[in-house]
């Protein structure tokens, strides 16, 4: 098969990038297939071109709701017709119009927690699977930063649905998570591709202050000398939407992003941003995986991310047009402190803990009354059904450790005196990459290459009504 | 209208009578027989549900300034209005929730997915990230652009024309139809989010989405009487027929077929409450109601006489000066002498 010949009718691409073709080769001979691809590199087209082949639906598991309608709209974009995202936020009547249709369709989406319902698995028994696939297979990670017990659950079904050929997609896995991939997701003699995670188009900054005041200046200052598209990552919801209102106060055109915002408005936002309508976005880490603007020129890190894993994926986000990109990290002393507490924040309480396990599934309710979070009581209820009360505060103290191992190597990384781009690798258990121009702030990077690009954005149609509507529609 | 104005207008209908969350449950269009009730009792149409996402939280700091502003008594019972409450001029609203019960916000998803289609299409691009991202609607809008033929330029400026000459005519203000405009996406326009629409126009918020709600009702109301085929067509299935929720009206075409209140609990499987929920909505609704299989006539003249004495809509109050009654036959009396606007 000329796979060249199939990547340009379907999609209209001339040429694979790294990676690409050696994991649809393996995926095409029916092997399984763990796949660590950069972020940005094109993991989706691993599984879209042998849909083009495979005679039946590929399954895809994803863990974000947003993501799965980013995925779904993406496809929709190339031209994909048959393609669904099954979810739980789904009307009844529409999920059971899509389950008495869903053999019509090539790509399904769906969420974890759909995966395990009786129903669900019948219906896609009845189906047959050609593929299925496990999208940011990292968060089957229980130690990752991103564990979703729901992943857990992928491997209890996957005899249910005859162990199907499985492919695992990831752009942040250390060998240990490697390992628990294959472990959970029971990859028989699987195909490991394994891409270097460096993007040598990003040069990594690291500039440090002695206090809170100071940070926020050169914040100011970066913005005002250094264009855009940007993103700002911000530790808390609240601190997004300060530093937006700051740099709005500026004139900077800027807006805020993050999870306690109604979709609709979270959508404008990255419509706002993709149309330049918007230099920055100021935002939570909401704001990361899933989101493929090409041109994205800085990713300023104005609070220290909670983990490396989440370093890279946020930083990710620059320069997936492989133009020279810059990734700031700003660090003012102390800030360790924050991370240790919304690191700690978010893991369950010991009451939590007790409370689960006397209540059951009745503590959910304990989620609406703010006595429990999201978070904690998803969790624990995994646990809950698997262990005894001991066991489950052992696993949770264990998790505690390595958060805060995650939380060290993150304060190594602001403190480390060589190169950034080594020390980000090393973490990953990978060999060290070499050292591209413009490496890092420890190895020299020509600044100019990134300032003073800022490019007059276009005046948004203010006015009245009828002057806006003139622009949307002119006619 | 403020949100705060809209919560002050239910209040100083029940002042005294219903719990300080009760303008929570009709904001929301919570389909609860007190609630449903309490819209014919108290005259409360206007708010049924035009916020049905609205968070308890913004409720309670709406609540909050309230009390701040000395217009609301804390109290931990009922809702207690200061006097100078009732001396507030609360602007006129064309809110009409009970009508729209927040399908208005199926009609606005259709709306802003057709007009981006349009924008883009009209500029010569022909993909682009959907505005809307549930699939029921996508469909529908895919159907409904093909069926008007939205490629034909005539079509395109008879659309845009009649967009704006039906939005003129909506009995709403200039800054209503801004907002409501800039919530709309096109090629390479992206609509506003509510915290930008309220840093631009220094509103709050809660009060930009009230802005909307208002403006999109006032332009249903003109676009159905417009009765324009190509605009008419979005508002296909949005404007109930029937005032009734969908239960009752289950509970309604049993009940047309002679069936009693006990054998359609039986046949529905239901709560006897919850079918007389329906008979209460129904009082409510019907102007040809009749009270005759639920009471004498002169127990229902004398709840009505009471309710006027006592000046109060409170089943206990009433319940104890004629203990003969039951609850029910309270609720459905009552019902039946509102419907007040
Ligand atoms: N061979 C190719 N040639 C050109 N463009 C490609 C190719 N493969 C993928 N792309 C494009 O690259 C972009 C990023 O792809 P994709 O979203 O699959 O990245 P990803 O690896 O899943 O990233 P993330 O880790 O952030 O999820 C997409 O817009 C896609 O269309
Ligand atoms: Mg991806
Ligand atoms: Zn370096």
């Amino acid at each position: 098969m000329n796979l060249e010949k199939l990547l340009y009718d379907a999609y209209g691409y001339t040429e694979f990038r790294p990676g690409q073709k050696q994991v649809i080769e393996q995926v095409l001979a029916g092997r399984d297939v763990l796949a660590l691809l950069p972020t940005g590199m094109g993991k989706s087209l691993c599984y879209q071109l042998p849909g083009k082949v495979f005679p039946g639906a590929i399954v895809i598991v994803s863990p974000l709701l947003s993501l799965m309608q980013d995925q779904v709209a993406q496809l929709k974009k190339m031209g994909e017709k048959s393609v669904i995202a099954i979810n739980s936020f789904m009307k009844p009547e529409d999920r059971e119009k899509a389950w008495n249709t869903l053999g019509t369709y090539k790509f399904i989406f769906v969420a974890p927690e759909m995966l395990v319902q009786p129903y669900v698995l019948g219906k896609l028994n009845a189906l047959g699977i050609s593929l299925l696939v496990a999208d940011e297979a990292h968060c089957i990670s229980q130690w990752g930063f991103d564990f979703r017990p729901d992943y857990l659950r992928i491997a209890e079904v996957l005899p249910k649905l005859g162990n199907p050929q499985t492919l695992a997609l990831t752009a942040t896995a250390t060998d240990k998570v490697t390992d628990e991939i294959k472990h959970y997701l029971k990859l028989s003699d699987p195909f490991i591709y394994s891409h270097p995670m460096d993007r040598e188009n990003i040069s990594y900054d690291i500039r440090k202050f002695d206090n809170d005041h100071e940070k926020l200046e050169a914040l100011m200052n970066l913005v005002a000398e250094y264009g855009g598209p940007g993103i700002i990552y911000a530790g808390t919801r609240r601190k997004s939407q300060e530093l937006a209102e700051r740099l709005l106060a500026l004139g900077i055109r800027a807006a805020f992003y993050h999870g306690g915002m109604e979709q609709q408005d979270r959508i404008f936002v990255q419509q706002q941003f993709a149309n330049k309508e918007l230099e920055w976005v100021c935002a939570t880490n909401a704001f990361g995986m899933g989101v493929h603007i090409p041109d994205i020129r800085h990713v300023i890190h104005f609070q220290l991310p909670s983990s490396i894993e989440g370093y890279v994926q946020e930083v990710g986000r620059a320069g997936r047009d492989s133009l020279p990109s810059l990734a700031t990290l700003l660090y003012a002393a102390g800030d360790e402190r924050l991370v240790e507490s919304l690191i700690m924040d978010d893991l369950p309480e010991r009451h939590e803990i007790e409370l689960i396990y006397e209540r059951g599934e009745e503590a959910k309710q304990l989620i609406e009354q703010g006595m429990m979070r999201e978070t904690a009581y998803r969790i624990i209820s995994y646990w809950r059904e698997r262990l005894p009360l001991q066991g489950t505060l052992n696993q949770i103290e264990r998790l505690k450790i390595e958060k805060q191992r995650q939380a060290a190597s993150v304060r190594g990384l602001a403190h480390s005196s060589g190169c950034i781009r080594q020390y980000i690798s090393m973490s990953f258990d990978q060999k060290t990459p070499g050292i591209p121009p413009n490496c890092c702030s420890f190895h020299g990077i020509d600044h100019s290459l990134f300032k003073g690009n800022r490019k007059e954005l276009k005046a948004s149609p203010h006015g009245s009504w009828k002057e806006r509507l003139k622009v949307l529609l002119p006619i | 209208m403020r949100f705060d104005e809209v919560v002050l207008a239910i209040m100083r209908a029940v002042d005294g009578q219903r719990t300080v969350s009760s303008p929570y449950h009709l904001i929301k269009g919570k389909k609860s027989g007190q609630t449903i009730q309490d819209i014919g009792y108290f005259g409360l149409h206007p708010y049924f549900a035009v916020l049905p996402k609205l968070d308890k939280q913004e409720y309670l700091a709406s609540i909050d300034r309230l009390q701040t502003q000395g217009y609301l008594i804390p109290d931990d019972n009922s809702v207690r209005l200061h006097r100078s409450a009732f001396d507030l001029e609360i602007p006129s609203t064309p809110l009409n929730g009970w009508k729209y019960r927040g399908n208005e916000n199926r009609f606005f998803a259709r709306l802003s997915l057709v007009v981006q289609t349009m924008s883009n299409f009209m500029q010569g691009q022909k993909r682009f990230d959907p505005v809307v991202t549930d699939e029921t609607v996508q469909t529908w809008a895919k159907a409904y652009l093909k069926r008007i033929d939205f490629r034909s330029p005539a079509v395109q400026e008879a659309f845009k024309n009649q967009l704006e000459s039906s939005l003129a005519l909506a009995k709403t203000t200039e800054a209503h139809k801004d907002i409501l405009v800039e919530r709309l996406s096109g090629y390479g326009v992206g609509g506003l989010t509510w915290d930008q629409l309220a840093m631009e126009h220094k509103l709050l918020p809660i009060d930009v989405k009230i802005a909307v709600v208002e403006a999109v009702h006032a332009w249903l109301d003109v676009l159905e009487e417009m009765k324009h085929p190509m605009l008419a067509g979005l508002l296909e299935g949005i404007v109930q027929t029937s005032a009734l929720t969908e239960s009752a009206k289950r509970t309604q075409s049993l009940a047309e077929r002679g069936f009693s209140l006990k054998q359609i609990a039986e046949l529905r499987q239901l709560k006897t409450s919850t079918i007389e929920d329906h008979f209460v909505e129904m009082a409510m609704n019907d102007p040809a109601f009749s009270f005759a299989p639920f009471m004498e006539e002169h127990l229902f003249e004398s709840i009505k006489r009471i309710s006027v004495e006592l000046k109060s809509m409170r089943l206990r109050d009433i319940k104890e000066r004629l203990p003969e009654a039951s609850y029910f036959q309270i609720r459905l009396a009552l019902a039946m002498r509102g419907g007040v606007t």
